[in-house]
């Protein structure tokens, strides 16, 4: 068992390679607007929301997967996506250039149309 | 359940209307520091993974808001190791009596600490 | 069976007996208060780790070596490697680059984390949260303070960052952008405050003096004043 966890924890990076990754720095990208029920972790606030992939973190196995005891592979790429405060909040207090960021996989995401509001639909 | 908007886990708060915080760091209690490593090791020893545990500690649902941090966190690891059947319901209840007959404090050796604490 | 570990008036009389600083340290308090007797869940908790233990699948020292590393450890290494981030530039964009590798480099070896270091600048402030948890970059900076664990900081801190950092003393000018992380998924985060006036020719460890855990976590600067 020690070895075993000598080699899950003996990764020298905190990235992995993405090389079917489907966006791009700088993409411009929508959450998904779902709500399904079981463990997930994109937070409920920033579904819908639109926001730009500020990097790609590496592929994972999928945590929706792994909550319920399977092994989440194949595994999804996960991306750090960049929102402005004010188009996650509708009143938010701060100033217009206040951003959040986090993490959010591929199948959460899809791209961004030209003519994509901020916020699609209200959120239930 | 409590009325949440759809499929909104107990866990998932942020953006939720909330207090003042209270800014001091409380630190752990000396139990609190050994489940904390209790937790650890039987990660690191490949027996759970964090995924199950915060699966486990949001399936708390209404209770979830109640507890406190190491109160989720022991009824998860609960959950999540009689799950695998790594025990039993019954050998749970009857190693915790076990233990809290340790505890038990026979009115004739009254402790000092406890007259301190009333 | 009688464990000595486990005897109530010993273990009471270690805590009491236990010398400890902690008043002159940032890093978490260990609160020993622990008189009366345990709640359920302390006992549940301490039953899990027996019955694991007499099953073989984990042993008293793997849980005894946990918990040093979390009190001995970890809470001081987060402000080892952001003085050196500080003290050497080319540290600091390879901590940029790459946090995890960063910390390797100076013989840091983090557990599960894939780490972010996110650098405040005169015109970006970070904050770090997980809103869902307590994600936290526990091997780098030890175990989170309660405030961080806590649902008012969970909810809060991602839609009124300032008035958050406010309660902490922090007021930042509207012209600094405020960027708070929500740490959700596998990375975990630190941040490099901005390394305060006053401070010209100080030697690592000196620098590492002022940087506070709340500092490398975003909700209060480093001052020179030691």
């Amino acid at each position: 068992m020690a070895g075993a966890r000598r080699d899950r924890l003996s990764f020298k990076s905190s990235y992995t390679p993405a090389p079917e990754h489907r966006y791009d720095v700088g993409d411009r990208v929508v959450v998904k607007r779902a709500f399904p029920p079981g463990h997930r972790r994109t937070p409920y606030y920033i579904r819908g929301k639109q926001g730009v992939i500020e990097r790609i973190c590496g592929a994972f196995p999928n945590p929706e997967e792994l909550a319920y005891g399977f092994s989440g592979k194949p595994e999804k790429t996960l991306y750090r996506v960049r929102f402005p405060q004010q188009h996650v909040w509708p009143r938010y207090a701060g100033p217009a250039h206040d951003i959040i960021e986090m993490e959010i996989f591929e199948h959460w995401l899809e791209p961004a149309s030209a003519e994509s509001p901020a916020v699609m639909g209200q959120t239930p | 359940m409590s009325d949440r908007p759809l499929n909104k886990g107990p866990q998932d708060i942020g953006g939720e209307p909330a207090g003042l915080i209270d800014t001091t760091d409380h630190g752990m209690r000396f139990w609190e520091r050994q489940a904390n490593a209790f937790r650890s090791t039987v990660q690191a020893n490949g027996i759970t993974c964090t995924d199950e545990l915060r699966r486990a500690a949001e399936d708390l649902g209404d209770e979830y808001a109640r507890l406190q941090y190491f109160e989720i966190t022991t009824r998860a690891m609960r959950t999540v190791l009689l799950e695998k059947g790594i025990f039993t319901e019954d050998e749970l209840k009857a190693k915790m009596a076990e233990i809290h007959a340790r505890f038990n404090v026979p009115d004739e050796m009254e402790s000092p600490l406890k007259k301190k604490v009333r | 069976m009688s464990n000595p570990n486990f005897d109530y008036y010993a273990r009471a009389k270690q805590e009491h007996g236990h010398d400890h600083d902690h008043d002159q340290d940032d890093h978490a308090p260990v609160n020993e208060h622990d008189n009366g007797p345990p709640s359920d869940y302390e006992i549940m908790s301490r039953a899990m780790q027996e019955l694991l233990e007499e099953k073989g699948l984990i042993t008293a020292e793997q849980v005894r070596r946990r918990m040093e590393l979390f009190e001995e450890e970890f809470p001081y290494r987060g402000s080892k490697v952001i003085a050196r981030a500080w003290a050497d530039p080319a540290f600091r964009q390879r901590l940029l680059s790459d946090g995890r590798a960063a910390c390797a480099e100076m013989g840091v070896m983090l557990e599960s984390e894939r780490l972010i270091a996110v650098e405040n600048t005169p015109a970006v402030h970070n904050v770090i949260v997980c809103t869902l948890c307590s994600c936290y970059p526990r091997a780098l900076l030890g175990m989170p303070p309660t405030w961080y664990k806590s649902r008012n900081y969970r909810s809060r801190v991602v839609f009124e960052p300032r008035a958050v950092l406010r309660e902490f003393g922090t007021v930042l000018p509207d012209h600094v952008t405020v960027r708070v992380h929500d740490s959700n998924a596998d990375m975990r985060y630190v941040v490099i405050p901005m390394r305060p006036e006053g401070t010209e020719g100080w030697s690592e460890e000196q620098l590492a003096e002022i940087l506070t855990r709340d500092a490398l976590v975003g909700v209060t600067v480093p001052s020179a004043r030691r």
